[in-house]
């Protein structure tokens, strides 16, 4: 930490952090039982004490370009042990929000994102621009033929349709990625050296990406999720739903691959081995956001934001209106399996459009907190 | 002091709990001329000061204190004092109550001497909790050696048994009286003092901090005995573990205190406690390092400031910003701390020999309810006085945490407003 430090509290700043979850933030009195109750701090300046009073001076410098906010993987324990319920969990979870909101442009989006009443408009927005693109393109057919007697979508919506939106769409969440990113790890690195949590000078990009691939097993294994007491239950739902995503990920890819290259048409077989993975996948995704709303509407300590349930809705929609297009097509309702395919892509939609301004988008920042956590050599003992 | 000058005597006072608070306000109201009755539930006077070593900041023993209120109630013939006696019953209004209490036997009489001959012939022992269960006595036990009444007691565990009978033969005196049977009294008082004090925060029920798990983890009270010269282990602090000298000693300051998940609240002397406890370890063991590992000191005005001054020029005595949330197996009986250091903001993990957790006071009231239904509460358990209404009032720590100076003054005020309620008769 700089020895001269020019406090500038934000009091807007502090406020919307008490009214996105962080409501308890002004109880805390600086125990710093958090930071030892937590089972993912480091040794080295563990959260979230830091952040708490961080928060409560409204030092919204020290907060959003602040990695220990990712490296934290809302466990609760902190909010269990506190003396006070201050409840830093729900403090950390209102700050990530805030820095996704902080990280990814244009505003208009980001706030559109954090607006319940703006929920109908994301709906209804992939809904006319499918619609108007499909009329105008003649892709979207409103009395599709039959192929062979059996339903084939791409008679009602082809693919051609869905491509023209999605892979656009796909390039605008990466670059938002991409801008935000570029900002965002400079800033941490600045953070971190400021706060002294690491000796290291500056991003090298090598050393940055070797840390990159030590972490993903991690992630994938969520071996950081599992040290976890009070939430531990969410740890195999959530990875049930990170690896659904995955593996229906892989199968889009393959679809995509086997229709452009080998001009391969769905719908594919039961028994063909893509099918397999998508419907294990499609069904991993039900339960496993069944599961974590579940948990979420259990556990009344813990504060539960419209961005958390958005995006755990969005899930659940996403793997029960695929799963039922599929079904509704084995069971020959034309009408309903349609029906079904087009609200399943508007809701691909929300998923991709608003990937980095959404909850969702925690899969890239905490990924590349955590890597510059390892890149920056913290935990590791100084001699 | 004369009766003369007595103020018009209309009904008598009764005081529960003779501890320091009970004795003050029963005392002040006696040497102004009215009727005392003191019901204590223990076999003897003093409460919990009679456990400490030392005041603190002055650092001397309580029992000069203690003894010169012995000497005033023996000298009062107005001071009525009933030990191991139950408040069972309580009806009326202010300036009019109708008591019922229990009297539980002693089974020694007024004939005892304190010569020991009964506790020698008993051959059964039983937990001390005086000493807070680290260590027995026998079925036949004097409860500590500055004991008031001066006087024996037979543990109702051994009543009916061999021992019983073996004591009853040892004594010269014929003071042992196996026949003893309860017996109830019914008072008629004006007002009624709730002097019923306080308990140690069960520091079992704080799962981070290892109580009952780690044997050299103890409690403040724990550490007060061992360190005051009738205790245990004779005055000498040692881990109880292997009986081993501490090297050296952290103490988790507001252990279940100020902590919603327990006790709410400050219990006020917990940190002139561990101050306190920190020289009594540096008397004993010059080479001993002691960490104090707080949220914030508290030590309000003068002398208590300039307590912890002198605290802090001790260069053994080291304090670290930040409440230990876990505790850890070290090694050879050792306990290792875990706090986060919120000035420098590293983890600190600290092995030390022993660990003293400075757990806070529980108004007695909140584990056994008194039987008085008008009496108000705050959630945490303390009496709320309704000076208005009057009749019945709560001092000392059943009132609110405080050290002994507080309650003494508190005590005497509250004499006043008894006596108040009798002028209103």
């Amino acid at each position: 930490m700089a020895d001269k430090y020019l406090v500038q509290p934000d009091i807007d700043f502090i406020n919307e952090i008490r009214g996105t979850g962080g409501e308890t933030l002004k109880k805390c009195f600086q125990c710093a039982t958090c930071s030892v109750a937590c089972p993912i701090a480091p040794d080295r300046k563990p959260f979230p004490r830091k952040e708490m009073i961080a928060a409560s001076w409204g030092l919204k410098d020290k907060l959003l370009p602040n990695p220990d906010i990712w490296l934290c993987h809302n466990c609760g324990d902190c909010t269990a042990q506190c003396p006070r319920g201050a409840k830093p969990g729900d403090v950390m979870a209102s700050l990530r929000m805030m820095t996704i909101r902080e990280y990814a442009g244009p505003k208009s989006v980001a706030n559109a994102l954090s607006d319940p009443k703006k929920l109908p408009l994301l709906l209804v927005i992939p809904a006319v621009i499918f619609i108007v693109l499909g009329l105008i393109t003649g892709l979207l057919d409103f009395s599709p033929e039959r192929v062979h007697g059996g339903i084939v979508h791409s008679e009602f919506f082809s693919h051609w349709l869905v491509d023209i939106v999605f892979v656009p769409l796909t390039i605008w969440a990466v670059a938002i990625f991409a801008m935000g990113l570029k900002r965002f790890i400079g800033d941490i690195h600045k953070n971190a050296v400021s706060e002294g949590k690491t000796d290291k000078q500056g991003i090298e990009v090598k050393g940055f990406i070797a840390a990159l691939i030590k972490v993903i097993p991690v992630i994938l294994k969520h071996s950081r999720f599992s040290e976890c007491g009070e939430n531990n239950d969410r740890a195999t739902p959530h990875m049930m739903v990170l690896f659904s995503f995955i593996a229906l990920f892989i199968v889009t890819s393959v679809a995509f691959i086997m229709l452009y290259v080998f001009n391969h048409h769905g719908p594919y077989s039961q028994l063909n081995p893509v099918k397999i993975l998508a419907n294990v996948g499609g069904i991993a995704l039900i339960i496993g956001a069944a599961l974590l709303i579940k948990q979420r509407l259990d556990k009344t300590d813990e504060v539960s934001t419209y961005k958390d349930w958005y995006l755990l809705w969005l899930v659940l929609g996403l793997g029960v209106t695929g799963m039922l297009t599929e079904l509704l097509r084995l069971a020959d309702a034309a009408f309903l399996t349609y029906l079904f395919y087009f609200i399943h892509l508007i809701l691909v939609f929300n998923l991709i459009a608003f990937l980095p301004f959404s909850k969702l988008a925690h899969l890239v920042y905490r990924t590349v907190a955590m890597a510059y956590n390892e890149y920056s050599e913290r935990e590791v003992k100084k001699a | 002091m004369s009766e003369a000058q007595g103020a018009p005597l209309s009904g008598s006072i009764m005081v529960v709990g003779g501890g320091i608070s009970g004795l003050t306000t029963a005392l002040e109201a006696a040497e102004v001329g009215y009727e005392v009755f003191i019901v204590e539930k223990n076999p003897y006077l003093g409460g919990r000061v009679a456990q400490l070593k030392q005041y603190f900041p002055k650092l001397c023993p309580p029992t000069c204190g203690l003894e010169i209120n012995f000497r005033r109630i023996k000298d009062n013939p107005r001071i009525k004092f009933f030990t191991l006696a139950d408040v069972e019953k309580v009806e009326g209004s202010p300036g009019n109550y109708n008591v019922s209490i229990k009297l539980n036997p002693r089974y020694v009489n007024e004939n005892c001497t304190c010569c020991g001959a009964c506790a020698d012939a008993c051959q059964s022992e039983i937990p001390n909790e005086f000493n807070f269960g680290m260590d027995k006595t026998k079925g036949a036990y004097l409860p500590h050696e500055m004991a008031f009444p001066a006087r024996y007691v037979i543990s109702p565990q051994i009543i009916g048994t061999e021992d019983a009978k073996r004591c009853k033969e040892a004594c010269p005196y014929d003071a042992v009286d196996l026949d003893m049977q309860p017996g109830t009294m019914d008072l008629n008082v004006g007002a009624i003092v709730w002097a019923t004090g306080w308990e140690p925060y069960d520091a079992a029920k704080i799962d981070n901090l290892g109580f009952g798990q780690y044997p050299n983890i103890i409690t403040n009270m724990m550490l007060e005995r061992q360190a005051a010269p009738n205790g245990p282990t004779g005055g000498k602090i040692v881990r109880p573990s292997d009986n081993k000298a501490p090297e050296s000693v952290a103490f988790v300051q507001c252990a279940g205190s100020r902590d919603e998940n327990h006790l709410p609240y400050c219990s006020y002397i917990c940190c002139m406690a561990s101050l306190k406890h920190a020289t009594y370890i540096r008397e004993q063991y010059p080479e001993a390092k002691v960490y104090i590992f707080y949220i914030d000191l508290r030590t309000p005005g003068y002398r208590y400031e300039k307590f912890y001054g002198k605290v802090k020029e001790d260069e053994n005595v080291e304090f670290i910003k930040g409440k230990v949330a876990a505790v850890e197996d070290g090694g050879n009986g050792r306990v290792t701390v875990v706090a986060e250091d919120a000035v420098s903001g590293e983890k600190v993990q600290q092995t030390v020999d022993m660990v003293v957790l400075a757990t806070g006071m529980q108004p007695t009231a909140v584990n056994a309810k008194l039987p008085a239904a008008d009496l108000k509460y705050t959630e945490e358990g303390f009496i709320i006085n309704d000076l208005e209404k009057g009749g019945m009032f709560a001092t000392g720590c059943a009132n609110k945490p405080a050290d002994v100076m507080m309650s003494n003054q508190n005590a005497t005020g509250i004499a006043l407003k008894a006596i108040q309620t009798m002028m209103k008769r």
